[in-house]
């Protein structure tokens, strides 16, 4: 224990330190990429130009089975990439003289059609991803065969539209995960979140679709809809917040007792349907990319910044810190524990207010049942990343930290292909992992009487 | 120390040995997502769906989303970020699935759906395999006129109008009751009225005891599901009533069949959940191959009666 055990302790201490989930979201990220190493191909334009310059250099070692006059048939994706990749390739083989008798860029279907009227083929040039398909099986014999650009090892979970994926995915959560941080810390809870999604999504949605001219309807009403939404659920984490400090109710039955209110009120505003009635520009905010970053990260990386100066430079997180460890002690120092309270989870409702209208930008549209459970999940990431249940510590960044660890194992595990009863397995066992090891960190577990 | 030390490196050790699992090459990977993995009915689906997939050479990932659209959107992403050959996609919400659907468009990722149908502009799929819902429908239509004979009378409806698919039963119910009606001067069959059930079992106690009140002289009722109909039962056996009122439900599940042994329920339209996952894999494979692929793939319900009941060993 001695010998191995100060270094460990050091280590733990190090990774659950201030920010030290950082380093086992780091290692989660390794372990992830580690294992998704997977054979990759260039794709479009330089995906034909490696294609071409393998047949070409083909022609040249083994002229036996690739000879000059080669007849070669194009075959690409339909879209946007395949049709680069065809007009590339096509492009450099034409100029070292080779011969292209066909071309198709599409669906299976139309491939194989024009495949079928071709006539005479010696080789059929294609994309990695088409290569496998059966399509090509009646086509391929020893006069025929089939080349792609050759393939290279990189991890799936590190491509662009991978870490794309998890950061728009975690969005949600890591917003509403902001103003649970502060409840937490007042050593509170709000489980009304989850229900606080469905209605800010459902008042949106309807908002648009009633007033605001169905699909036609244009930013300002997006806007205005969108600030309904948040103002509904700032309101209701006020209500929430006098109930809690006004009546001292405690704050694990009111917002139990909020949770069922506000997702009847979704319900019944939903009119018990989904209301999809939305344009599709209404996305920007939850699908739209701007300089390759999705607009909802944007808005959470500024969310965040927000959070975190206000409670560490502002007075109001100051106090939210001093009610959490000693609420009687700041009482007697002059601070009102009632308004800090109030204001808290009036805070913790406008950012699931916009969490929600994220939501219902993502789905392009608003209904009763949209987060059902995601209290679980936000307080979750919220005690992943560092802030203990019973107030007074913690710290906003941290929460992103954890909410991130919960997104890449997520997603690290749909790219592995486990199923979902493993996934809530393992999903489960890591949260309990992550607070274990805050406890032996601290020390606390070793003065537990149990229970 | 050590203590812990060891079981967390045992852990990260098996999601590492999952993770090298198999790495044979195959034809691609197909990536399902359904509403619910802890329903059978899906359960049944993921098994024929990885038979068939093996069988011609295909890798299958099958999830549940547990009733949340914002996760069935996000495994279909990692879908598209994993590289999928087609997706299959029982849509939890037909609506909201729409943006996930469009993404897939994007990327040209064929879509297909079983059981639930995408209902969203602009949302391609390229096929939908489920059963006929309107064909079972008229199956439960059939036997009511059998179970009724030549005297006829009353019946309500139990249904469930938020469903398309529950729609359709009722669809294929009414339309062979009024082919039967149109035949004959006397004993027709009159639906006396349809009464809202959810498909749930308590709404469908309530509506049935609902139904004792306006028609007391029922003699059949036809609810779209076995929840529903299981309800109508309790109500029935409540009011003394059972052996009086024919119950026809829909869907075969185990605590229907048993109703059906039991003489509760008098027969059941069941779907072939083997088949919805058999068929969207080929067509999955067939599309995949350049070939033809129908837009609608319907597969027949077939009646569960008390004789099938009788030979069925999975019931007690």
């Amino acid at each position: 224990m001695s010998a191995f055990g100060k270094p460990a302790k050091k280590l733990l201490s190090f990774i659950s330190g201030e920010y030290g989930m950082a380093a086992v979201l780091l290692l989660l990220c390794i372990l992830f990429s580690a294992l998704t190493i997977e054979e990759k191909s260039p794709e479009g334009t330089k995906g034909g130009e490696k294609l071409a310059a393998d047949i070409i250099k083909l022609t040249k070692t083994d002229p036996t089975n690739y000879p000059d006059n080669l007849k070669i048939f194009i075959a690409a994706n339909k879209g946007k990439i395949g049709q680069n990749f065809a007009n590339s390739l096509k492009e450099e083989l034409n100029n070292s003289g080779l011969k292209v008798t066909g071309q198709a860029v599409g669906d299976p279907l139309e491939v194989r059609k024009l495949l079928q009227s071709a006539g005479d083929i010696d080789l059929i040039a294609t994309t990695s991803s088409m290569e496998s398909l059966p399509l090509f099986d009646s086509f391929l014999d020893n006069e025929t065969k089939i080349r792609s650009p050759r393939t290279y090892l990189w991890p799936v979970f590190l491509t662009p539209v991978n870490l794309r994926n998890i950061t728009s995915q975690i969005a949600v959560i890591a917003i509403l995960a902001i103003g649970m941080t502060m409840v937490i810390i007042t050593a509170g809870i709000d489980l009304s979140v989850g229900s606080m999604i469905a209605l800010s999504a459902v008042v949106a949605a309807s908002i648009i679709e009633k007033m605001g001219g169905a699909a036609e309807a244009g930013t300002l009403v997006f806007l205005v809809a969108s600030l309904a939404g948040v103002l509904v659920c700032t309101l209701s984490g006020a209500f929430t917040g006098i109930m809690v400090s006004q009546f001292s109710i405690p704050p694990f039955i009111a917002t139990l007792a909020m949770m069922q209110v506000l997702r009847g009120i979704a319900f019944k505003i939903a009119n018990n349907e989904t209301i999809s009635d939305v344009p599709a520009s209404f996305q920007w905010l939850g699908n739209g990319l701007s300089y390759g970053i999705p607009n909802c990260v944007i808005l959470m990386i500024i969310l965040y910044a927000l959070a975190h100066v206000m409670m560490n430079k502002s007075m109001l997180g100051r106090y939210i810190y001093a009610i959490g460890a000693n609420a009687e002690a700041s009482r007697m120092s002059g601070i009102s524990p009632k308004k800090i309270k109030f204001t808290v989870y009036a805070i913790c409702g406008g950012t699931a207010g916009l969490g929600g209208i994220v939501m219902a930008s993502q789905l392009q549209s608003g209904a009763g049942n949209y987060g059902v459970t995601y209290e679980l999940m936000v307080i979750a990431a919220v005690v992943v990343g560092g802030t203990s249940l019973f107030g007074g510590k913690g710290k906003v960044l941290g929460t992103l930290i954890g909410a991130f660890i919960i997104a890449v194992i997520t997603n690290g595990m749909n790219l592995l292909l486990l199923g979902s009863e493993t996934q809530m397995i393992v999903l489960g066992l890591v949260i309990l992992i992550a607070i274990l090891i805050e406890r032996i960190r601290s020390g606390e577990w070793k003065n537990a009487v149990g229970g | 120390m050590k203590k812990f030390i060891k079981p967390l490196f045992t852990l990260l050790i098996t999601i590492i040995f999952i993770g090298c699992g198999e790495k044979k090459k195959s034809r691609g990977l197909i990536g399902a997502t359904c509403m619910n993995i802890a329903n059978p009915f899906f359960k049944v689906i993921e098994e024929s769906m990885r038979d068939e997939a093996a069988k011609h050479g295909y890798d299958l990932i099958y999830l549940g989303c547990e009733m949340d659209i914002s996760k069935q959107q996000k495994q279909i992403q990692d879908f598209l970020a994993k590289g999928v050959v087609a997706v299959a996609v029982n849509p939890k919400d037909s609506k909201a699935i729409g943006t996930a659907v469009k993404e897939c468009n994007d990327a040209n990722v064929p879509v297909f759906s079983f059981d639930v149908r995408v209902q969203a502009p602009d949302a391609k799929v390229v096929s939908h395999v489920g059963t006929d819902n309107f064909q079972g429908g008229e199956l439960a239509g059939e036997a009511m006129i059998k179970s009724l004979g030549e005297a006829g009378g009353k019946v309500v409806v139990i249904d469930f109008r938020a469903a398309e698919s529950c729609i359709e039963r009722v669809k294929g119910f009414k339309k062979v009751i009024d082919a039967y009606n149109a035949q004959r001067e006397s004993g027709k069959i009159e639906i006396a009225a349809e009464l809202a059930g959810d498909g749930l079992r308590d709404k469908g106690f309530k509506a049935a005891e609902d139904a004792l009140q306006q028609v007391p002289d029922m003699r059949g009722i036809f609810a779209i599901n076995d929840p529903s109909g299981l309800g109508a039962v309790g109500a029935l056996e409540k009011a003394g009533k059972l052996d009086q009122v024919t119950v026809i439900a829909f869907d075969g599940m185990p605590a229907g069949k048993q109703a059906i042994k039991d003489g509760k329920i008098y027969a059941d339209p069941v779907q072939h959940p083997d088949k919805i996952g058999r068929e969207c894999i080929r067509a999955i494979v067939s599309h995949l191959s350049g070939e033809e692929v129908q837009p609608n793939i319907d597969i027949p319900a077939s009646l569960y009666t008390k004789e099938t009941a009788d030979a069925d060993t999975s019931l007690n």
